[in-house]
């Protein structure tokens, strides 16, 4: 943060001295204006990381059915898929039908399934497991988000104010960092400031924005101006960055479909972003769970399918892999509601490049469950080691909160 | 167990306590800066008016009568809630058995879930714009301070179906005990339906002790970790079998000792053994020195500054002692205090989306909340009876980042742009006779920010409302004036002190 006061004085002075327009140009967005659309920014080549959460609880086993137990038939009399409408992907396990282009996906390599993913004592709570998943903490209340230490920890440059977006309209936990500060986007239309009727207002605006030369001292004064600066760049420069960006696949006009495809677009504007957050759901089917889950779970095969397609036709597939995550799996036992409760243990898929494609881990057992629960068999930090290390080549230790084996399911 | 972290960055202020002096009373200058500095921290802010009358008393005067809550019969005492509807007979038979339900019932189930549930939806906005609307409206904001201390302290939240009327009953709880007895109140909460939910001691029997609200008593509430061994949560979990509550059909609901679930042995916990029941058991944790630090650290993170210095902290707990942990003493000796007042503490906290939104609301003469600005509280990371967890809302650092800011900015225009902006806030209008752009800057920092603005900024404002040296914008006219004003007002706010509290 103090590395930065140099800089924003030197803001303030232009704008003083009526260089303002000069010094707003004075940021890493000018090089990218001059230089685009090659090279780009730094680490604009570089791996990304897309974390889409499944959020409400989605249901695994009717996700990645295993219709080789016969148990999985007798716990859901009705809410069982048939044999015959499983896609297989062996003797045990295969995907929910509405998954057929994710099995495409599959079938060529780009999917890997890690079974029975989840942690010690589960919470049954959708907010307290949500939280556990984003920290990384089962047992203690942390301030950031795993992927927010990871952020802080990888000496990603200060001045690129997208180092990592969530596609959402509220900050995810999980990308809470100390020191980076990551933006929020739920679309591009709506994100900014509604005050730009005129462009004086909005130079007064970044000039104020940044005055820390106040007649008060405050150790907070310093971290609102930087990351008042950030925002209202940010807000201001995103739009403008990601315009040159033509989508080549036809995405699901769903929510999911339009965040992955301006999740497309910032990678390919090569804005040297390497952590995207999507949100999806809600998977909280307690009630008539089919209906729910098949159409998200259709919804999620073809849009995660348009956009590696999409990827693909801009050379970007290789180098961003997806993670999809759910606070918790569901009940093995149906309920009376042909929907399923609050569960445990659930598959976690790794997508895209660099991804060793199959199954990783047994199915959970059954015939042995935790209070009528799947028990886990990989710890969800693990899956996240496993990323942080085989995938964006850093040490995890310090961010899963432990040392966890990683998974062969990356090169 | 915990995720190592890199070091925490502390916001404690720069400089050095004057340990020896920090709690004596007040007696430097008195201003409407200092005034101002007051208000924003035992309430809200308050209007331009409750600023120029507390800066014309004394600073001794003024804590007096924010310690000595106002009569507050004249306020809307409670919001109206729905009762929750009640499942038509047999809709659930077998549902505990586990038996298929045929569709038709399901599909009854469902309709009645989602009738539930929308009425959840209508309590929890008509309770939120019910607490805003008080708060604006206080004449004892300090007591709705506390009362939102307390809601971030003692933490529940609808989460677990705890109903409105649970929920409404534990914050009347808070408001009563706002500066009353820390001791008495932690019992009360022990005993609070929310809490007892929230917490699990309602499925904490003797047969199968839950030890849920046990640990986060010691952890989050009392004495902090670190101060008691695991073998502490065990026994004191024992010690609190039994309490649980009765639901009542109204959605309120009522405590219930149920001496059959309890586990009347021996417990051994901090040291002592006997048959201790809950009631004990908070006794002997209010007889730990970590028990009044705690309350006194966490006291001066939210009232003075971040990261209080370990001898500030004695100072208050000593305090807390001294008064058997009666608070209102307590608070009435630190919001006079040298400390409360130095410069070091002066806008040295973040203010918390609850208190941006409702300070804007008393500066600009708004009494009402509208449905949109529950959202907008969301956007920015505070639901009001929705803690985010048992630690409640982090604060400090946390209110603020890229997409917070964006929210509390869009805000800001939102309501300078509100087209009752002029009606409502009288000190706004009369500034516009005045024609000058000089004068029309002076009183939006002076009310906004009593001043705390740099010399370069307030020229800048002053020639954004003057029109000068900006080509596309004329001077400062009869036709221009109106949109001007709302622009300056907006940019005000937009600065960093108005994010500080």
């Amino acid at each position: 943060m103090h590395g930065n006061n140099m800089k924003r004085s030197g803001f303030l002075l232009g704008a003083i001295s009526g260089l303002s327009v000069v010094s707003s140009l004075d940021n890493v967005f000018a090089a990218a204006f001059a230089q685009a659309p090659l090279p780009g920014l730094p680490g604009a080549s570089d791996r990304v990381l897309v974390v889409i959460n499944f959020q409400g609880g989605n249901d695994g086993l009717n996700t990645v059915v295993p219709y080789g137990l016969p148990d999985y038939y007798r716990f859901r009399p009705s809410l069982g898929i048939p044999q015959g409408d499983v896609l297989r992907l062996d003797d045990t396990v295969g995907f929910n039908p509405v998954l057929a282009p994710f099995k495409k996906m599959y079938d060529a390599g780009n999917v890997a399934v890690v079974q029975g993913v989840g942690y010690p004592d589960p919470d049954h709570s959708h907010f307290r497991s949500t939280e556990i998943w984003q920290t990384a903490a089962p047992r203690t209340y942390e301030t950031t988000g795993w992927l927010g230490r990871y952020l802080d920890d990888a000496g990603l440059p200060k001045d690129n104010l997208f180092n990592a977006v969530a596609l959402s309209n509220v900050l995810p936990e999980a990308l809470v960092a100390k020191s980076t500060d990551v933006p929020a986007v739920d679309a591009l239309r709506g994100y900014g400031l509604r005050s730009d009727r005129n462009g004086s207002d909005r130079e007064a605006f970044h000039e104020f924005a940044r005055d820390t030369t106040v007649p008060f001292r405050s150790p907070y004064l310093d971290a609102v101006a930087e990351i008042e600066d950030h925002a209202q760049r940010g807000a201001e420069e995103l739009p403008k960055l990601v315009a040159g960006y033509t989508p080549q696949a036809t995405y699901p006009a769903t929510p999911l479909g339009r965040s992955l495809a301006l999740a497309a677009q910032i990678v390919g504007s090569k804005l040297g972003t390497r952590v995207l957050y999507v949100q999806h759901g809600s998977f909280d089917t307690h009630v008539t769970q089919k209906q729910t889950q098949d159409r998200l779970l259709a919804d999620f095969a073809n849009a995660i399918s348009a956009f590696y397609t999409d990827l693909a036709a801009h050379g970007n597939d290789k180098r961003v892999m997806t993670m999809t995550f759910s606070e918790f799996g569901r009940r093995v036992a149906e309920n009376a509601s042909r929907g399923t409760d609050h569960g445990e243990a659930a598959p976690v898929f790794l997508i895209g490049g660099g991804v060793k494609g199959g199954i990783y881990g047994s199915h959970p057992d059954l015939t042995r469950l935790n209070m009528g629960n799947l028990a886990f068999g990989t710890d969800f930090r693990s899956v996240y080691a496993t990323v942080i290390e085989r995938w964006l080549g850093r040490p995890s230790l310090a961010i899963v909160g432990g040392s966890f084996p990683t998974l062969a399911a990356i090169a | 167990m915990a995720a190592p972290t890199t070091d925490p960055a502390t916001f404690r202020p720069a400089g050095t306590l004057d340990s020896a002096n920090a709690l004596a009373p007040y007696n430097g200058p008195w201003d409407r800066r200092r005034a101002a500095h007051l208000l924003r921290r035992a309430g809200f802010g308050g209007s331009p008016a409750d600023v120029e009358r507390v800066a014309a008393l004394s600073p001794q005067a003024a804590v007096d009568g924010i310690v000595r809550f106002p009569d507050t019969s004249s306020l809307a005492g409670a919001p109206a809630l729905e009762t929750p509807p009640i499942p038509p007979r047999g809709l659930y038979r077998g549902f505990a058995e586990g038996m298929a339900a045929d569709p038709e019932v399901a599909d009854q189930r469902k309709a009645f879930q989602m009738q539930r549930n929308a009425s959840r939806r209508r309590n929890l906005i008509a309770m939120q714009t019910w607490w805003l609307e008080r708060m604006i409206a206080t004449p004892a904001p300090l007591q709705e301070k506390m009362t939102l201390f307390w809601h971030g302290h003692f933490t529940s939240s609808p989460e677990k179906g705890t109903t409105a009327q649970e929920l409404f009953a534990q914050n009347r709880l808070f408001r009563q005990y706002a500066l009353g007895n820390i001791r008495e109140l932690t019992l009360h909460v022990a005993q609070d339906p929310a809490m007892l939910r929230y917490l699990d001691n309602n499925v904490n029997v003797k047969a199968h002790p839950n030890e849920n609200f046990a640990r986060e008593l010691m952890e989050l509430f009392t004495l902090g970790i670190g101060n008691y061994t695991e073998q502490d949560i065990r026994e004191s979990a024992r010690a609190f079998t039994g309490w649980t509550f009765r639901h009542e059909d109204d959605g309120s609901g009522t405590f219930v000792d149920a001496g059959a679930r309890h586990d009347d042995g021996t417990k051994t916990f901090l040291g002592r053994s006997g048959n201790f029941s809950g009631t004990d058991i908070i006794g002997i944790i209010f007889t730990q020195p970590a028990a009044s630090r705690f309350f006194a650290a966490k006291l001066l993170a939210f009232f003075v500054y971040d990261d209080p210095e370990p001898q500030l902290v004695d100072q208050v707990a000593a305090l807390l002692v001294k008064h058997n942990f009666e608070l209102q003493p307590v608070m009435s000796v630190l919001l006079r205090s040298n400390v409360f007042f130095s410069e070091r503490a002066y806008r040295a906290l973040v203010k918390s989306p609850v208190e941006f939104v409702v300070g804007t609301h008393q500066l600009f003469g708004v009494p009402k909340v509208q449905l949109v600005e529950l959202g907008t509280l969301r956007t920015m990371g505070q639901v009001l009876f929705y803690p985010p967890n048992v630690k409640g809302w982090d604060g400090g650092k946390a209110w603020i980042n890229s997409q917070t800011v964006l929210t509390r900015e869009n805000f800001a225009n939102g309501v300078a742009q509100n087209p009752q902006m002029l009606q409502d806030a009288a000190w706004v209008a009369r500034t516009l006779p005045t024609m000058d752009p000089k004068a029309i800057a002076l009183a939006l920092t002076q009310t906004l920010l009593q001043g705390d603005v740099s010399p370069a900024a307030m020229a800048q404002l002053v020639a954004y409302l003057g029109g000068a040296g900006q080509a596309e914008m004329g001077q400062l006219s009869g036709e221009n004036i109106d949109e001007r004003v709302r622009g300056a007002a907006y940019l005000t706010m937009a600065m960093p002190a108005y994010q500080l509290c």
